[in-house]
């Protein structure tokens, strides 16, 4: 593998999806609500499962997850927290 | 290129709803609604078959949802925003 194949091999989303599994993350969702919590696992459609999930909703934590599962259309963005 | 895979990633998202068979689960919905219930059964598309099952609807204003039981629900996939398993 070459450099560049490296180097490219860092930015590629599914490398950063998967390097991040087991961190803590927040998660937006198109709704404007965002979920953070340790991202357990994630699939190709971007479904997630985040374990103590939080819910926060403008500034304000509104509910709490032990464990959650976010449907993948949902998504605006994963971010390591 | 090889991967490193660990336990963590070889597990999948839906396996989370796969051990809440039979289980209560809330489900939450487009349209700021919910539903509860215990979960029979489910596919890729999040579609769900739920019993015993309570929708919640939250309308502006209300503090207090309104409630619609329901002994067995189909939902459709693709109103499904989140699934958590419900403490009991």
């Amino acid at each position: 593998m070459s450099e560049a194949e490296i180097e490219s091999s860092k930015t590629n989303p599914s490398t950063f999806l998967s390097d991040i599994i087991g961190s803590s993350v927040t998660v937006k969702l198109h709704n404007g609500v965002e979920y953070s919590g340790n991202l357990q696992s994630i699939d190709g459609y971007m479904n997630i499962v985040l374990d103590e999930g939080k819910e926060v909703v403008g500034n304000t934590i509104s509910r709490t997850y032990g464990d959650v599962f976010i449907r993948g259309n949902n998504v605006l963005y994963i971010s390591e927290a | 290129m090889s991967t490193v895979r660990t336990e963590q990633q070889q597990q999948e998202p839906l396996d989370l709803i796969r051990f809440q068979l039979d289980e209560f689960v809330l489900v939450k919905l487009r349209g700021a609604r919910e539903m509860k219930g215990r979960l029979q059964g489910y596919d890729s598309h999040c579609n769900m078959v739920l019993s015993e099952a309570q929708e919640f609807i939250y309308s502006e204003g209300d503090e207090e949802p309104t409630v619609k039981k329901t002994e067995m629900v189909f939902v459709r996939g693709d109103s499904v925003i989140l699934i958590s398993p419900i403490a009991e």
